[in-house]
């Protein structure tokens, strides 16, 4: 064996040969990085589809009266546009497409730890979108992405549709859970400790376990639901004597961490973006790194935040109530450690960079609406009103899907060897930016003035503040349409961008752009964190990486 | 490349002058949260909304501070640490890693100010939940697709319509719902609960300005629930609400208690069968009714020893507690002061199940 | 700045197999736990369910329905138990190369596992028929018995059949002695439903 390197056998050297039919190597492929690729255009394609439904919403509520769709129309509308938004893009997009496409080669690793489960989970994916998404065609799921029962045993058989296909896609979350989980633990590159990781694979590392834990109970909770709708069993049906608060609870156990599942890797994605574009080391890398943890372990017990309202005991509502405000503790050491980078840097305006500055604007606002949401008395007055609303399209869309963006933009040189165009980029990013909070900040005083969600026609008072924000929203869908006609046309016609176009200092870019099948010729040893622009990369073994030698991947098989 | 390690970390004039524009920003923000209240918007329409308002008073002013500090230092750092033209094309930071006083301070501060929120919200969280006074009326109020309806004491049957209260007069409001989930919202009372089936849940709060005000579904209740938000809530002086609250009385004296009759003519009691009733009993009747006493309530009373309890030898319709009379109970429904007990075709009985359940609760002593 | 020496991976014993084996192993063997891990999520939300019902209800067993039958469960849980026994040993003679006896203790626990099986059966039969307690029509309790219980028979289920395959495997000669990663993966299996059976016994029998 030629590769035979600095390190030994074992699995890092164990390598098979690149297959070469079409089918295994773009369809059926068991390779991360066309996994994380795969992960990505389908979360794409899923975007715009639930953006398109997102866009109905917002011409429905152009009048108080309505009149472009029936009611029920309506509530299946933004039922599939909350669902699909939430685990068929941005669950997908920060775990299966960027962590798989950028952790393994950020830990120094061949692969991960379970290349096959991973076809398998991705493959779920699309399946389960696309039972989602036909279940319009036997009337989809109308009582919101969170389906509490009664409404949801009621409804008709697309709801027991869309428990099928939120199990299905938890089940794949799941088991990319456990796949990261094993090679964050078990398959970094020597040398490279906890403390000499890259912030994205703490973030990684962080959320493997919540889509372990979390997505098992809320399947508990679907496979519950459609025992009861299919075959009559009781679990939440008061009139038999279960509980519809029963599922409130199970629901939330797991769509409360969800929420960090979503926003964790976006941090990550953050804490590489800032550094490289600032050229200055990370601010307090530790700290962001276990406060990624602590926010995990801490996103367990907040879940009744979401119930203050249905009944929960009055004492049990103060713990919940005083645990999500600690909540906003770690994450202010993030954003403030976050600021502090910018500081004396010699900063970059990237379209990569823009997008995480911004992020670093608009999540903070959603967090701090969150706060005021979890104060009791205050929640009492906005719960089930569009300030809810705003707040979570503040976190999910200015800070995961913005997070999405910034990574798309620093990583797609990686995934193609070619740039995307910076103009387009950055009026990709003015556009969406200001239509965005034109589109969202208006629904705060919204709903603090008396408009309750889910409504397809509402109060004439609120006509005037609604046009203007379906109005921005096409600012924002425009932005994001130049985002998506930059990205096909930077595909075959970008600027060649070389291995490593940002003079980032990760692993992952000391090798050629697109990487070779098993990414590294040799495995790298690791001597330091990668941060600090003035010394020299922290990484020996990587010599050859950038030569002609020949690539291992055809040293043969075992 | 440049030596740059532990540069001098020193924060320039320009820092200072940012910090100070933003301090004075913060504070007009903070002076214009409490000079333009919420009820500013909104008005108050009742007692404990003022204690709300004031926790939102408070949350938006140190928010928007924090707002502001978070976003100038982003807005000026960004633009006094550009990439110039004049940079050399591989210039880098300053390359500091931590400061790990800077590092303290900024989570002890957000954790002192936790604390603080934590201390107030829960004592204006006692104020709504705990201190108000529970001497008032007690009201209910039942979810409906999609529509409210009201009881008050001494009125048969439900009010419809509007919600009727009087300045002044502290109510104890119990909400529940006869189908799906929906919220009983009044904006101007600040206050909300779920009208959950099978769950009573309570609001307390004392009406403090005359007026009509709109109560508003805040959870999913199907096809209709954006419409669910056209009846209103009329707070009365003391004088004008009893009028309306004897005229009310009168107007509703001579409804039946029951709910619309399904079979008619007296059930054939003969031939009960004990066994299937329980069975019957435990897949309809025991989410509301324990076997227990009649003090253990689940929705309805406990029903051990309906047909002989010395403690409550009359059935809650006021008549004797003849097997007899309970089949008229489990045939028609009946409406009281302790909720709704459904009717024979909406427990989907037939009369035999009838004649089984009530023979087995004749079994239980 | 000075080099930080490497903390070397090989420098771990693997004992007598290969590297390559041992690395694939413990990956294998730390996915399988956390697989478990959620398995028992799944597991202890449906206990958390039935509690929460439970607790809300009236009194459990609920008005119409005698307690459950202990007596029997016990008998039908030391069965169980006793299969796990006989795993244990099995793989324990395994790894001390006694193949016979190996054999024979897989017989057991297969055997054992079936007879719980059965034991289960019968426990619905009678439940179903001489009680008129099932599934759907008798209200929280039947949900909350039959779903955990069922979903715990389904995986012993499972179990006969994983441990028979493994059986008929190490009878192939797919297993050395050094290399028996799937005899491990199934005794863990295998003593983790022992685990959750002791759980819902405690909570549906004794309390
Ligand atoms: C990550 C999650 C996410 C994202 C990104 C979004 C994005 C958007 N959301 Fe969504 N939303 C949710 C998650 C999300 N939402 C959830 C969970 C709910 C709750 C549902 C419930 O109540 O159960 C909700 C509910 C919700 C409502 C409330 C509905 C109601 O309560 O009645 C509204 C109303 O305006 C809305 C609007 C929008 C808009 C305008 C966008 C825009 O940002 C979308 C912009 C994107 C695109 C438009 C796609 C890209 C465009 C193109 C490729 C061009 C082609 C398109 C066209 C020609 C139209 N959303
Ligand atoms: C990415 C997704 C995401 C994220 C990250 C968050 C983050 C937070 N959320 Fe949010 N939330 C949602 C998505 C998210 N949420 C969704 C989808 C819903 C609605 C679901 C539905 O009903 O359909 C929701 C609903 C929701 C509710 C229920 C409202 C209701 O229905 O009545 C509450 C209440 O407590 C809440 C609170 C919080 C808090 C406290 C945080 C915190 O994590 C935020 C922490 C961040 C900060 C605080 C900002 C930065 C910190 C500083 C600058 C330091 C100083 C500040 C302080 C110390 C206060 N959220
Ligand atoms: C939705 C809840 C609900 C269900 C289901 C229900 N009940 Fe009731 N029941 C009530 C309520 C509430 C009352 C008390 C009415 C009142 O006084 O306001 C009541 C009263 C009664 C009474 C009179 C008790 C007394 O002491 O006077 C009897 C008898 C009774 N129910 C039997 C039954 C039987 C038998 C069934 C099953 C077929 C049943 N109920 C199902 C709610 C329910
Ligand atoms: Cu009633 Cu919504
Ligand atoms: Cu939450």
């Amino acid at each position: 064996m030629t590769v035979a390197a600095v390190h030994g056998g074992g699995i890092a050297d164990h390598i098979h040969p690149e297959p070469q039919s079409f089918i295994r190597r773009y369809i059926f492929s068991i390779d991360h990085k066309i996994i994380g690729i795969q992960y990505i255009i389908t979360g794409f394609v899923f975007l715009v589809l639930s953006g398109m439904l997102a866009e109905l919403i917002r011409v429905q509520l152009m009048h108080a009266n309505g009149g472009l769709v029936s009611n029920d129309t309506y509530n299946e509308i933004y039922s599939v546009h909350g669902s699909a938004m939430v685990w068929l893009v941005i669950i997908p997009l920060v775990t299966g497409g960027f962590g798989n496409f950028v952790m393994p080669l950020q830990i120094g690793a061949r692969d991960v730890a379970f290349p096959w489960l991973n076809m398998l989970s991705f493959w779920m994916f699309p399946v389960a979108g696309l039972m989602l998404f036909s279940s319009f065609l036997i009337g989809a799921p109308v009582a919101g992405w969170t389906e509490y029962p009664p409404m949801s045993l009621q409804a008709g058989p697309g709801t027991s549709m869309w428990c099928a296909a939120i199990f299905l896609i938890g089940v794949s979350s799941t088991l990319t859970g456990i796949n990261f989980l094993v090679t964050i633990l078990k398959m970094r590159a020597p040398g490279m400790t906890f403390t000499r990781m890259p912030l994205f694979v703490w973030a990684q590392l962080a959320t493997a376990p919540l889509s372990m834990v979390a997505t098992t109970a809320l399947a508990a909770a679907l496979a519950a639901l459609f025992i009861e709708r299919q075959f009559g069993v009781p679990f939440y049906d008061p009139t038999k004597g279960g509980s519809p608060i029963l599922w409130q609870h199970m629901f939330w156990f797991y769509s409360h961490p969800a929420v960090y599942i979503m926003i964790l890797p976006a941090f990550g994605i953050i804490s590489e973006v800032l550094p490289t574009f600032s050229r200055k080391p990370i601010f307090g890398y530790k700290m962001i790194a276990f406060s990624s943890v602590a926010i995990a372990l801490a996103g367990f017990m907040v879940w009744a935040h979401h119930m203050f309202t249905s009944g929960l005991a009055p004492f049990l509502q103060l713990p919940f109530m005083i645990l999500t405000f600690v909540i906003g503790v770690p994450t202010g050491i993030k954003i403030f450690s976050w600021m502090a980078t910018l500081w004396g840097g010699k900063i970059h305006f990237t379209s990569s960079m823009l997008f995480a500055i911004g992020f670093l604007a608009l999540f903070t606002f959603g967090g701090i609406t969150g706060i005021l949401l979890a104060a009791v008395p205050f929640d009492f007055h906005v719960h089930g009103t569009y300030f809810v609303v705003a707040h979570f399209h503040y976190v999910l869309v200015g800070g995961s899907l913005m997070g999405i963006f910034a990574g798309t933009y620093y990583w797609f040189p990686k995934m193609t060897g070619r740039l995307m165009n910076e103009f387009w980029g950055r009026l990709h990013f003015w556009l969406f930016f200001i239509g965005f909070n034109g589109t969202f900040l208006p629904m705060h005083w919204l709903g603090i003035l008396g408009m309750p969600r889910r409504v397809p026609v509402y109060d004439p008072q609120f006509q005037g503040w609604n046009q203007f924000e379906s109005i921005m929203s096409f600012v924002m869908t425009l932005g994001i349409l130049i985002f998506f006609a930059n990205l096909l046309v930077s595909i075959r016609n970008g600027k060649k961008g070389g291995a490593n176009p940002w003079n980032a200092r990760t692993l992952e870019w000391q090798i050629p752009s697109p990487p070779h099948y098993y990414n590294f010729k040799n495995i790298p040893a690791v001597y330091a964190l990668p941060y600090d622009f003035s010394e020299p990369l922290p990484y020996t073994g990587l010599e050859n990486e950038l030569t002609d030698s020949p690539a291992p991947a055809t040293a043969g098989a075992h | 490349m440049v030596e740059q390690r532990d540069p001098a970390v020193k924060l320039d004039r320009g820092f200072w002058i940012v910090t100070a524009v933003l301090a004075v920003l913060s504070i007009c923000g903070i002076i214009f949260w409490y000079a333009v209240p919420l009820q500013h918007w909104l008005p108050e329409s009742a007692q404990p909304a003022d204690q709300v308002d004031a926790l939102f008073a408070f949350m938006a002013a140190t928010s928007t501070a924090l707002f502001v500090f978070v976003c100038g230092y982003i807005l000026y750092f960004s633009i006094a640490f550009r990439a110039r033209s004049t940079d050399a094309p591989d210039a880098i930071g300053v390359q500091i890693h931590d400061n790990h006083k800077l590092e303290f301070w900024w989570a002890l501060i957000p954790a002192l100010f936790v604390i603080l929120l934590s201390v107030l919200s829960v004592k204006i969280w006692w104020g709504i939940q705990i201190a108000q006074p529970n001497n008032g009326m007690v009201l209910e109020a039942i979810g409906h697709q999609w529509f409210y309806t009201f009881r008050y004491p001494n009125v048969k049957g439900e009010v419809p319509d509007e919600m009727h209260l009087a300045l002044g007069v502290p109510v104890t409001l119990h909400v529940t719902s006869s189908d799906v989930i929906h919220s009983f919202w009044v904006p101007t009372m600040r206050l909300k609960a779920d009208m959950v089936p099978g769950l009573i849940n309570t609001i307390r709060f004392t009406p403090s300005a005359v007026g009509t005000y709109k109560i508003i579904c805040t959870e999913f209740c199907g096809t209709q629930h954006g419409e669910m938000n056209k009846q209103t809530v009329v707070i009365q002086s003391k004088a004008d609400f009893d009028k309306w609250y004897q005229a009310t009385q009168a107007a509703h004296a001579n409804m039946s208690d029951a709910l619309a009759t399904v079979s008619t003519g007296a059930i054939n009691l003969a031939g009960g069968d004990a066994a299937a009733g329980q069975q019957l009993f435990s897949q309809k009747c025991s989410a509301c009714h324990a076997v227990g006493p009649f003090s253990q309530r689940i929705v309805g009373p406990g029903l051990k020893g309906v047909l002989d309890d010395p403690a409550h030898p009359n059935l809650v319709d006021g008549d004797k507690a003849t097997p007899a009379d309970v089949a008229k109970i489990l045939q028609n429904g009946f409406k009281g002061d302790l909720g709704v007990m459904p009717n024979q075709a909406q427990n989907g009985l037939s009369d035999k199940d009838i004649a089984n359940l009530v023979a087995y609760l004749a079994s239980l002593k | 700045m000075a080099v930080a020496t490497l903390p070397h991976a090989q420098t771990a014993d693997h004992g007598e197999v290969d590297r390559l084996y041992a690395e694939t192993r413990d990956l294998r063997l730390n996915g399988f736990l956390l697989f478990l891990v959620s398995d028992v999520v799944l597991f202890s939300s449906f206990i958390f369910a039935y509690l929460y019902m439970r607790n809300t209800g009236q009194g459990w067993p609920p008005p119409g329905i005698n307690r459950l039958d202990v007596a029997f469960a016990a008998l039908n849980s030391v069965v169980l138990f006793g299969s796990g026994a006989t795993m244990h040993y099995a793989l324990e003679n395994w790894k001390h190369g006694n193949f016979g006896r190996y054999a024979g203790l897989m017989v057991a626990t297969i055997v054992l596992g079936a007879m719980f099986l059965c034991g289960q059966g019968y426990e619905y039969t009678t439940l179903y028929f001489r009680e008129h307690v099932s599934w759907a029509g008798s209200g929280i309790f039947g949900a909350s018995f039959f779903t955990l219980t069922g979903m715990h028979g389904f995986h012993v289920f499972v179990g006969v059949w994983y441990l028979t395959v493994l059986l008929l495997q190490s009878v192939h000669g797919v297993y050395t002695k050094q290399k028996y990663f799937g005899l491990t993966a199934g005794t863990l299996y295998w003593h983790f439903v022992d685990v959750i059976w002791v759980v819902l016994f405690s909570i549906f029998y004794l309390i």
